[in-house]
């Protein structure tokens, strides 16, 4: 019998297979690791980020899901929520204890409840709605909150190159 | 630096070093002739001696590689970072080490560090893949015989190294050996407890269900290994220190192992507590429980079945208990809601009957400190506020002071806090159910949870309003003063015994409150400290917030009785509406009851009615509505008033200055008049 967290990772692969999201794709890395994943979203409808899709790593702890995922985007993203290198910086991902922007309050931080899936949506809203508060990308919360119109320039041509079109 | 990490550099350090060595070799062969010169000519040579520690480097290197594939296979990308990360420390604190043993510099001495350094990383390599076993769906068969063999071959090299370690310091004394000693005893401990984890892990693999206690074991073994390790790295400090210097290479190694020490203590209490709690707090699920709710456990996301271990939490939720344990050592509180589950539960928990009553007493002993610098801070804003409606209203005030100096000795330091607002008085809180027998009103009466201003708010009514009595009735004024004085006098202590405990528990529905203190004379020092910790910060809390509620109500309430009052008067009495002095047996009734701040008590209510029942009807029944519950913020509503409403803030005003109850007098001047007139003659008398 495999491990407890190795158990809930399957049974999340699984049922995220048998009744995918939409706009979300995520499985295992390889079948031998089940504690990295790849995850590819969509972004929302909408928004500056329609149409592109945005591949992104997860890497589990050995005690999930008593203890968050990390996430990263893999492709060069420009939000105000997501540091430069990718990290995703998001409540739900946050143990109770740590609070690196120390606005969140513990009711919205990781419960064994949350999941790959409730943790991409999560991350599709964040994309769709940015929280310039906590901003982990500072460049990016501030052409959000100041030149709106720059900023979804800017996301526009990222969805671009995610989609390896040329830019406009 | 690695042999996993030098796939390129590898070969061609290995080509590198073996010309070299063929070259020192061939030279000195070439020039000796024979063998024995030879090999003294290559020691005393130092380029050969250089290009000879390359090779045995690269030698090194390379068994290094050949025994990493054949115990470990591949390396995974986050298992050769971690290698490389720890390497680097290691060959740090190796040179450190160096420096210490400089006297004892040797050929020996770099190969025996090397050794050192390679069975170390071998051993790191082997936790971290018993640790990848948890991970991985397959687990193949080569994997448990290269894992169950590089433990065996690490534990035999361990314990020959210590032997040989021991027997060398005993036989020769304390030299370098002494290091190597130390550290492989470190090692054997990593290895043990890499061996328990494996067998721990590879009896979870082979059994149905998930092992319950593999946690726990792991937990433990970690628990007793971090214990000899400190201990270990202890007594090795003492020696060093004693034999040679201060071993600095040892530092953050200790550090760590301290710190991962005290990880595991304190992982191992949390368990325990969440364990023992799992065990009495909360009862098994039952079958209709589970059919009811959704029968998923959240945590494993695996079907519960009834006796199978499934736990209720207060809140109805419903888990698996062995997942609930692990969620619990981190976090004590539900997965789904949040609720903190061990709030609800030390009084149910705790069977020790005595136990009970000082831990309720807590929050009185802990909060009037609080509550004071709470008051306090109202009480400054409240100066602040009054000194601007009292500029506002400077005649009025004026006519006071008067007053004042003339009134006999009880009204007199009631006029004197309204003399001096400033001064924020030291409030007693007569909390601990200390009951105020022999009234002599003090200066600033002992009215237990009102805020200073809410208690400063009826001192300054007695003069005025007192002879605002006196007029109603055919009493002379000074009786009529030192009457209601009194009567606001009796008031007072039984309000205060009544308030204070009637306070805590105002609202029901809240969370038992606590009740009247018992003493604390059978518990200890620590007992109390303990107590205090917890209760003290939640009931603080708590009068906090319900104070703030009082407030904000009584200053609505105040606002509504004030417009009540100012519209029943102009519909009533004038058609056309002067600036209309509200009756002085409202501020009457208002004075008496503010002893009992935000519950009104029988004593309150029917002093007040009887004074009242000498005024009209309609303006009793909106002073009495007032009397039972507003007026002890009064006061913060003319704060606000001051600055908003000039509606409200009149009455107010008027409240405070006119002492006159006859609706017929009109203007402020005619007020004016008669209280200088009155007053005159009370002092005459």
């Amino acid at each position: 019998m495999a491990g407890r967290a190795l158990k809930r990772l399957m049974a999340e692969y699984k049922q995220l297979t048998l009744n995918p999201p939409e706009g979300i794709i995520a499985g295992p890395t390889n079948e031998e690791n089940f504690f990295e994943w790849e995850a590819l979203i969509m972004g929302p409808e909408g928004t500056c980020f329609e149409c592109g899709v945005f591949p992104a790593k997860l890497v589990f702890p050995t005690d999930y899901p008593l203890s968050p995922p990390k996430m990263q985007f893999t492709c060069d993203i420009f939000h105000p929520n997501i540091y430069s290198d990718g990290r995703v910086c998001i409540s739900i991902l946050h143990s109770p204890g740590e609070d690196p922007m120390g606005y969140e309050s513990s009711a919205e931080r990781w419960s064994p409840v949350q999941s790959v899936e409730k943790i991409l949506l999560s991350v599709i809203s964040m994309l769709a709605e940015p929280n310039a508060e906590s901003s982990a990308n500072v460049d990016a919360a501030k052409l959000w909150r100041d030149n709106r119109a720059q900023f979804e320039r800017q996301a526009r041509r990222l969805v671009r190159s995610t989609l390896n079109l040329p830019p406009l | 630096m690695m042999p996993t990490t030098i796939p390129m550099g590898g070969l061609g350090l290995t080509l590198l070093s073996t010309c070299l060595t063929a070259g020192v070799i061939a030279n000195a062969y070439y020039q000796k002739k024979q063998f024995y010169p030879s090999v003294v000519y290559i020691m005393k040579s130092n380029p050969s001696i250089v290009a000879l520690y390359l090779m045995a480097f690269t030698l090194a290197l390379l068994l290094g590689k050949l025994l990493k594939k054949i115990f470990f296979g591949t390396l995974r990308a986050a298992e050769s970072e971690h290698l490389i990360e720890r390497f680097f420390y290691a060959i740090t604190e190796t040179c450190l080490a160096f420096t210490v043993f400089r006297d004892d510099f040797s050929h020996k001495f770099v190969a025996l560090f090397t050794v050192l350094l390679f069975l170390k990383s071998f051993h790191w390599l082997a936790d971290y893949r018993v640790d990848y076993m948890e991970r991985s769906p397959i687990i193949t068969r080569l994997f448990h015989i290269r894992i169950a063999s590089l433990l065996a071959l690490l534990s035999t090299i361990d314990i020959l190294l210590v032997r040989h370690a021991y027997y060398s310091t005993m036989s020769m004394g304390a030299s370098v050996q002494l290091v190597f000693g130390f550290e492989y005893a470190i090692l054997l401990t990593v290895a043990y407890n890499i061996g328990v984890k494996y067998i721990c892990h590879g009896i979870d693999l082979h059994r149905e269900n998930p092992w319950e206690n593999k946690a726990m074991y792991l937990l433990y073994t970690e628990l007793f290994v971090g214990l000899i390790k400190v201990m270990l790295y202890v007594v090795f400090l003492i020696i060093m220190v004693r034999i040679h210097t201060f071993p600095l290479f040892i530092i953050r190694p200790m550090y760590l192992t301290m710190k991962s020490f005290k990880k595991a203590l304190q992982d191992t209490l949390q368990s325990r507590l969440a364990i023992h709690n799992m065990n009495t707090l909360y009862p098994d699920a039952t079958a209709e429980e589970l059919q009811q709710a959704d029968n998923v456990c959240i945590i494993c996301r695996e079907e519960m079945i009834v006796n199978s271990g499934v736990k209720k939490l207060p809140c109805n939720h419903l888990f698996h208990a062995l997942c609930l344990r692990s969620w619990f050592q981190r976090q004590q509180t539900c997965p789904t809601c949040r609720l903190d589950v061990l709030r609800p539960t030390p009084a149910p928990a705790r069977p020790a009957a005595p136990a009970a009553p000082p831990q309720q007493q807590m929050p009185a002993q802990g909060a009037p400190a609080n509550m004071v610098e709470f008051f306090q801070q109202v009480a400054e804003h409240q100066e602040r506020a009054r000194q601007r409606l009292a500029a506002a209203a400077a005649s009025s005030r004026n006519l006071q002071a008067t007053p004042a100096g003339a009134a006999d000795q009880q009204a007199n330091p009631a006029a004197r806090g309204e003399a001096l607002p400033p001064v924020p008085p030291p409030l007693p809180f007569p909390m601990m159910g200390a009951p105020f027998p022999g009234f002599l009103p003090p200066p600033f009466p002992p009215f237990p949870i009102v805020p200073p201003h809410l208690v400063q708010q009826p001192q300054q009514q007695p003069g005025p309003s007192s002879s605002g009595t006196s007029t109603s009735t055919p009493v002379t004024p000074a009786t009529a003063s030192t009457s209601t004085a009194s009567s606001s006098a009796s008031a007072v202590p039984g309000a205060a015994a009544a308030a204070s405990p009637a306070f805590l528990p105002p609202f029901p529905g809240m969370l038992p409150p606590p009740t009247a203190p018992a003493d604390f004379g059978p518990l200890t020092l620590e007992e109390l400290v303990a107590l205090e910790g917890r209760e003290r910060r939640h009931v603080e809390a708590r009068l906090k917030a319900l104070s703030n509620i009082n407030v904000l109500v009584h200053a609505a309430l105040v606002q509504m009785t004030q417009y009540q009052q100012l519209m029943t008067r102009l519909d009533l009495e004038y058609p056309l509406p002067p600036p209309p002095p509200p009756p002085a047996a409202t501020t009457t009734a208002t004075q008496v009851t503010t002893s009992a701040p935000s519950t009104a008590t029988s004593t309150a209510t029917t002093t007040s009615t009887a004074s009242t029942a000498t005024t009209t009807p309609t303006v009793t029944t909106a002073s009495t509505a007032g009397a039972t519950d507003a007026p002890s913020a009064s006061t913060s509503a003319a704060a606000d008033s001051s600055q908003t409403s000039s509606v409200s803030s009149t009455p107010i005003n008027s409240a405070v200055s006119s002492p006159s109850s006859d609706s017929d007098v009109g203007t402020p001047e005619e007020i004016r008049r008669r209280r200088l007139e009155r007053f005159a003659s009370g002092s005459g008398n």
